[in-house]
């Protein structure tokens, strides 16, 4: 080919290519726009301080209270019973993966557990409705199961495939070095996994869990199914729990635009948006630190 | 045309029936909610909108200001029924304590049986047509622990489930379904202490409007798209449509404002 052609097709796709990470961009910073623009829509029918502190979310009472921390606290409930529940099974199963696993298990365990990734959140909700909420009852002697231990349930499966992909990545990326000095002195596969391994690799393993944090705040269909959604201050895991994301899916199909009711979900949108984004930035911060570590 | 989802079911058998008759007539149906169907003729995503509730005061104020007219037919009638679960020693209710139990105000069931056990209501949410009919016939506000589901269905398997729970069902899903209806009970509703407890499966109580809770099911045409749905709502009207409309459970009152 002519020099010149090269040349120009040389400029041609990087400006291609720059256009497509500047779409990106684009994309994230427009949500943004939309979702403060309308929120200070919002904000001018309602205090911020209200709306921060306020312990009721009815808008379509009679006096509209548009209160958000029943529905922060519900997803930081449902939230924390999850990674509760997901964290030591995570961490463990990526220690055996890791660590104990014979390679014949590990071909079966990791496709079984990207597949576990792949089931659809309504299923899970669906299973949620159908088979652990008469358990949980019976379980725990109550009249229903639809509660926000149903909901923290769930969203540990979900959250489970991305924290044991992550921490196994982790667990393996120790170097070897380390658990031979380890063996050398004469301490046991436990006592290395426990002392030497796992605080090795723990900027990865907060990373995981970090990345498991976000994906279960922005759960919705699984939390609108099986939580019960009613919007109370929760008291006790056994409460029926109504989350933010909940709360914007089950309210927008009515809402007529351009209310404060509209704009009122819009601010609980942002707000979701901004947790989500912290948990994801956090944990984008300690996977650099882990890369850095592992380029030893 | 979207809409009700008290409606949703009953429309796709009108429409499949009716594009048996006349194949070249394209219609698609999808439910939401009351609320949803009106939203999508504001912003004209929708010819028709099945409601199970007439306009609000916003509403109308909101096609006034867009210049969007209306034409309204009535095309069947609806009763609500309230159910419980088939276990719990209660068989009619009054109306006032209805509202005391879905404010809030009644929370324990031993205020009115012998059993002892708190209440749990399960609801719908706030864009239904079937939620905001109770809450304007009751003349209450939800109390805050209703459970929200997402339809009919959610509602009768909760109350299955939960020996406590106390649910309000469009009465066509109760009747029509003989699998659904098995678990639960169906409560009479007594309107005044007193006078007689009326079910809402009496088809001649219906008839007489005697049944509290008993409504008008609409469906809000664009006036530009009427001569396109004209002849859908006919068939509506005719003998076919008649009786599929009472086979799911509604009523057709012998009077009925037609605009044909």
């Amino acid at each position: 080919m002519k020099y010149k052609t090269r040349l120009s097709l040389d400029i041609l796709f990087k400006i291609v290519f720059k256009g497509t990470g500047l779409l990106v961009l684009a994309l994230l910073g427009g949500i943004l726009a939309m979702l403060v623009y309308n929120s200070f829509s919002f904000f001018m029918d309602v205090k911020p301080l209200d709306f921060i502190t306020g312990m009721e979310w009815s808008p379509t009472a009679a006096i509209p209270k548009y209160g958000m921390l029943p529905l922060v606290l519900s997803t930081t409930l449902v939230t924390f019973g999850a990674m509760f529940i997901a964290i030591p099974l995570g961490i463990g199963t990526a220690a055996y993966i890791a660590e104990y696993a014979s390679p014949r298990v590990k071909n079966l365990l990791k496709p079984a557990i990207e597949m576990l990734a792949a089931v659809p959140s309504v299923v899970i909700g669906f299973l949620g409705i159908v088979v652990l909420s008469p358990g949980i009852a019976d379980l725990a002697d109550l009249s229903n199961g639809l509660n926000a231990l149903n909901g923290a349930i769930l969203l540990a499966v979900m959250a489970l495939p991305t924290i044991i992909t992550i921490a196994e990545d982790a667990i393996h990326a120790v170097p070897k070095t380390y658990k031979e000095a380890s063996y050398a002195m004469g301490a046991t596969k436990w006592q290395t996994l426990r002392k030497i391994i796992i605080p090795a690799a723990a900027p990865g393993i907060i990373a995981a869990v970090m990345l498991g944090v976000g994906r279960a705040i922005g759960e919705t269909m699984t939390v609108l199914m099986a939580t019960g959604n009613a919007s109370i201050l929760p008291t006790s895991m056994f409460d029926s729990v109504k989350t933010m994301t909940a709360t914007i899916a089950i309210e927008m199909g009515e809402v007529p635009y351009q209310t404060t009711h509209y704009f009122a979900l819009y601010a609980i949108a942002t707000v979701l948006f901004l947790m989500t984004l912290a948990a994801n930035m956090l944990g984008e911060y300690f996977i650099n630190r882990f890369r850095k570590y592992h380029a030893v | 045309m979207k809409g009700s989802d008290t409606e949703v079911n009953l429309a796709v058998n009108l429409a499949e029936k009716f594009t048996e008759e006349d194949p070249d007539f394209s219609i698609a149906i999808s439910g939401g909610g009351s609320g949803l169907g009106i939203t999508s003729l504001l912003n004209g995503q929708a010819d028709i909108a099945n409601s199970s509730r007439p306009l609000s005061e916003k509403e109308q104020q909101q096609f006034k200001e867009k210049n969007i007219a209306l034409k309204t037919v009535v095309f069947a009638e609806d009763a609500t029924a309230f159910v419980v679960h088939k276990d719990l020693p209660i068989e009619e209710i009054e109306v006032e304590t209805l509202g005391e139990i879905l404010s809030g105000s009644i929370t324990n069931w031993s205020e009115l049986t012998e059993a002892n056990f708190p209440i749990n209501i399960y609801g719908r949410q706030s864009s239904s047509g079937t939620h905001s009919f109770i809450k304007k016939k009751l003349a209450i506000e939800f109390s805050n622990t209703a459970k929200e589901m997402t339809g009919n269905a959610q509602i009768i398997e909760g109350v299955k489930a939960d020996r406590t729970g106390i649910g309000y069902v469009g009465a066509g899903y109760v009747a029509h379904d003989p699998v659904a209806s098995q678990g639960i009970k169906v409560l009479k509703i007594v309107e005044r202490r007193g006078e007689k407890a009326i079910s809402p499966l009496d088809q001649e109580a219906i008839n007489q409007r005697n049944y509290f809770f008993q409504r008008p099911l609409y469906q809000f045409v664009l006036a530009e798209s009427w001569e396109k749905v004209r002849p859908f709502i006919a068939f509506e009207r005719s003998a076919v449509g008649k009786k599929l409309i009472e086979d799911h459970g509604y009523y057709i009152l012998n009077k009925q404002s037609d605009e044909i």
